[in-house]
């Protein structure tokens, strides 16, 4: 027990109740109370398991920190659940049924619990074979552990407080700078009126995603230690390229394949293949190309004069070979829902804009571009998750996350941690950070591209 | 009626399908698992095969994993699971994890051999006789004066030149000291059609023990773990500091060649084999594979001691390999399956024959013997190498090698440091400093659990 922790967390709590039931013109004390209540509970989540052991007087300012996020975690995991329930009950008939989201007009209309019924199998599954194990990662992750050996020792958040060393670099400081100089702007012109037909404010509001993306990476870079840090910048790296490169050249490839020529399904047969291919083969094939001995990539590079790049040698070269070899592994992925989505296009409405006037690019720009946006958003969700998890065999194989750990990707250091060097408490805790993280990207790309995605009428 | 002869069928059938597995007397099964996807698999299958023909109450089954280190984390799982084998092959350095590990419920995985024959000579007719496998081994391998597991392959860290290299660019010896290889490598880069680099070894922890072990240095304290349980590691002692910073030294003169990744077996040999380097520092196992597979490449490869640091007194290399552990809960027939087999693999006959068809020195006396009385030797002196190198060196607690908890995690720290240092040009002596300061918390982590 901690009195002053829970009662911080009471108070926290008690704020944000007391707000939502002033929204829903409702005496704020009840939601002062239900609040201090929820805040309780929730500083109860993390600290009950953990003993309050991050606020002992000999733990580092850092063990206090993590400890007072643990503690906000947890007043958020059952205080806003609970304020949608109290905004639920308290709302009227009508207003309810919005909340729920539920069709008041529908073709499917069953008792509650028949899509229950019908979710059971699955959710079963799920919850012995996913969930179960998820919650035996967070104990795993407060204990030094080690494989085939029983008994283990409570380390409370140490595994995790030794690889984070906040330090701010200039980079985020400056995309935090160009960030909120965009903002000004924006507001600024909206200000001073309509800015539908404004470029400047068009441009501003599709470029500040992306310094906020910026901003986001450059900032969890910097939370970390050193030596973790290169690991995590090595991930974003080859996993930004990955996936950019992917779509990109992806879309590319599928819209040629999509022309009506001779022998169409044959191409496109074939440029599915590469998908067929597992990571752990995709990171051979390379090994064998672009071995700087007997590789053919420098074999051919040797024929036309240009030099024997040591592929695997140099940091660069190698996290740009391991780019190079998922971006071919995951095209035919890429390549068949694009060629699905352009199939999915209306026609009449590249008619229209062709006899509007619209040149090809503007055609490709204006009407294919955001009628494959459903598909590009689900790309690159798949895409990003498969660069984050699923690269272990092509870096196992190709580099094994050398040369001097350049190639060394998240998912790869929780191996390393954990099968090679057999530390499952601290390859548990790497594991809760890379599950953060991809929760993190997955809810960004739901706020930003996730509102653009037309999924038609 | 009908319906109670069905079930009375049924039950009936249940039975027979019970019963019958006893009736027919199936043979005991044995199940072995190695760290060897090569012709070694197919050899040690071949040899089970042999076993079962000949011991028709037992059947062993070998299974097959990509290196040491996959076999080690695959046992640690399995242990987990409750589906380990009978034999487990577990390199040199898990030894001490080996005598420590303890399954879920707290009972240690693995029965030490002694333990398990209780005394007896010989199980099924087939004869122990410790005290024929050759010194080193014995050195190594034995805790307290005992055999803890069944020695198997057995290697040393040796070297193979190009000889027809060496002839072209004049050097009459074979150099057995750093300096040298330094001397030998100028005059060979100094050809007019040189190889690209002139040596290679793999960035594999082993080399590193072996260097620092030739300087009589130890790797971790208390007798390098063997009077006590090391609790301290010397990985930035004076002689590793010696051997990385000639290592590093060589690369910066174009010398050595970094194939790029840690543990890099493959890209090693082949350089070697594709004349790019004149020189390959390698484990002797493929002392018998590296012989022809040069011939094949037209040229011939002499093999050699590894070479020392000449500043100080040589006193002699390490073993290398694994050791075959008996998994703890057998049954007293499954585990007498398990022995006659492990007794079995390891006579006179298949220890000589293991050693031509690989490179793993013959470990036991009767077995050189064997093969000096074929000619053996006479024919293959490349073979000879391992053997002798290991009978040199002077009994010490450097050349028994280092015991130590969480050994392949430390291993994995020193080659990731070095990879630092041959890559990103880390300073050699701050660079092996932190690297300490990394293994000695493995270590202490280890100690904690363990101890």
């Amino acid at each position: 027990m901690n009195v002053p922790i829970m009662a911080m967390a009471a108070a926290v709590g008690a704020a944000y109740m007391a707000w939502v039931f002033r929204q829903m013109q409702r005496p704020f004390w009840w939601g002062l109370g239900l609040g201090a209540l929820t805040g309780t509970l929730g500083s109860l989540l993390f600290m009950t398991p953990l003993d309050f052991c991050t606020f002992e007087p000999e733990r580092k300012p850092m063990d206090n920190a993590l400890g007072v996020l643990l503690v906000l975690a947890g007043v958020a995991i059952v205080s806003y659940p609970t304020g949608w329930l109290a905004r639920y009950f308290l709302a009227r008939g009508e207003d309810r049924k919005a909340l729920r989201g539920e069709q008041v007009k529908g073709a499917f209309n069953a008792p509650f619990f028949v899509p229950l019924l019908l979710l059971a199998p699955t959710l079963v599954i799920l919850a012995l074979f996913l969930y179960y194990p998820a919650l035996d990662l967070f104990r795993l992750s407060t204990l030094l552990a080690r494989l085939g050996t029983p008994r283990t020792a409570f380390r409370c958040v140490d595994n995790f407080s030794r690889l984070l060393d906040p330090n701010f670099t200039i980079v985020t400081l400056g995309l935090l700078i160009a960030a909120l100089v965009i903002l000004a702007v924006m507001w600024f012109l909206r200000r001073r009126g309509d800015v539908f037909r404004n470029d400047v404010y068009r441009t501003l509001s599709s470029v500040l995603p992306i310094v906020l993306l910026f901003l986001l990476l450059s900032a969890t870079l910097d939370l970390f230690e050193a030596n973790y840090r290169s690991v995590v910048f090595s991930t974003f790296y080859i996993a930004g390229w990955t996936v950019s490169l992917g779509l990109v050249i992806g879309l590319a490839v599928a819209y040629l394949a999509f022309q009506p020529v001779k022998g169409a399904s044959i191409y496109r047969t074939l440029l599915i293949w590469p998908y067929a291919v597992s990571p752990a083969i995709a990171g051979i094939i390379f090994f064998v190309m672009f071995d700087p001995v007997g590789g053919i990539i420098n074999h051919v590079l040797g024929q036309l004069g240009l030099g024997q790049p040591q592929w695997l040698k140099d940091p660069w070269l190698a996290r740009w070979t391991i780019i190079i070899a998922s971006v071919w592994k995951t095209l035919g992925y890429n390549i068949l829902f694009y060629i699905a989505g352009l199939q999915n296009i209306a026609n009449d409405l590249l008619e229209a804009a062709a006899i509007d006037g619209a040149n090809a690019w503007q055609r490709f720009y204006h009407v294919v571009l955001p009628g494959l946006s459903p598909i590009t958003f689900f790309l690159v969700i798949t895409n990003i998750t498969y660069a984050f998890f699923e690269l272990f065999g092509t870096v196992d194989f190709l580099t094994r996350g050398g040369p001097a750990g350049s190639t060394s990707i998240m998912i790869y250091e929780i191996y390393t941690r954990g099968i090679i060097e057999f530390d499952i408490g601290r390859a548990a805790a790497q594991s809760i950070i890379l599950f953060i993280m991809v929760i993190g990207v997955t809810i960004f790309q739901f706020r930003t591209s996730g509102r653009s995605v037309s999924y038609g009428a | 009626m009908i319906r109670k002869s069905m079930l009375l069928l049924l039950a009936l059938a249940f039975s027979v399908i019970a019963v019958a597995p006893a009736l027919a007397q199936n043979p005991i099964e044995v199940k072995v698992w190695i760290a060897f996807t090569d012709g070694r698999l197919d050899w040690a299958r071949e040899k089970a095969a042999a076993f079962n023909q000949q011991f028709p109450q037992y059947n062993v089954i070998i299974e097959g994993y990509d290196n040491y280190e996959t076999l080690f984390a695959s046992t640690a799982l399995a242990f987990e699971n409750n589906t380990q084998p009978s034999v487990v092959q577990y390199f040199e350095a898990a030894t001490q994890n080996a005598l420590d590990a303890k399954t879920a419920s707290g009972e240690p995985q693995f029965k030490p051999i002694f333990e398990a024959l209780a005394g007896r000579e010989e199980v099924n007719g087939i004869r122990a006789d410790f005290d024929d496998i050759v010194p080193a081994v014995r050195n190594y391998y034995t805790i307290d004066g005992q055999f803890a597991s069944m020695p198997w392959n057995t290697s040393s860290a040796i070297m193979f030149s190009n000889a027809n290299m060496l002839e072209a660019a004049g050097v009459e010896s074979i150099p057995d000291t750093w300096a040298g290889i330094e001397e030998a490598c100028a005059k060979i880069m100094a050809m007019e059609n040189a190889p690209a680099h002139c040596i290679t070894w793999p960035n594999h922890g082993w080399f590193f023990e072996q260097s620092v072990a030739q300087q009589g240095a130890e790797l971790v304290n208390n007798g390098n773990g063997r009077q006590a349980r090391a609790t301290e590691t010397f990985i930035a002692s004076d002689a590793a500091i010696a051997f990385v910073s000639w290592w590093k030294s060589m690369q910066d003169k174009g010398y050595y060649v970094y194939t790029g990744a840690q543990r890099d077996w493959t890209g090693t040999y082949n350089a070697f084999i594709a004349q790019n380097v004149a020189f390959l520092i390698y484990s002797s196992s493929d002392t018998t594979l590296i012989t022809k597979d040069a011939r094949e490449a037209g040229f011939e490869a002499v093999a050699s001691f590894m070479p020392h640091n000449g500043d100080v007194e040589y006193v002699g290399n390490l073993i290398g390999g694994a050791t075959l552990w008996l998994t703890n809960g057998l049954s007293k027939e499954a585990e007498d399956a398990a022995l006659t087999f492990l007794l079995w693999f390891s006579n006179t006959e298949n220890a000589a024959e293991w050693h031509q068809v690989t490179g793993y020195i013959p470990i036991r006396t009767s077995a050189v013997e064997l093969l000096e009385a074929q000619g053996w030797y006479e024919e293959n002196p490349n073979s000879r190498v391992a053997s002798a190198q290991l009978a040199a060196a002077k009994p010490s607690s450097a050349t028994a090698g280092a015991l130590v908890g969480g050994f392949p995690a430390i291993r994995n720290v020193v080659t990731t440091a070095i990879e630092n240092i041959l890559v990103n040009n880390a300073d050699v002596v701050e660079t092996l400093k932190a690297a300490q300061q990394d293994a000695n918390r493995i270590l202490e982590e280890y100690n904690l659990l363990n101890g």
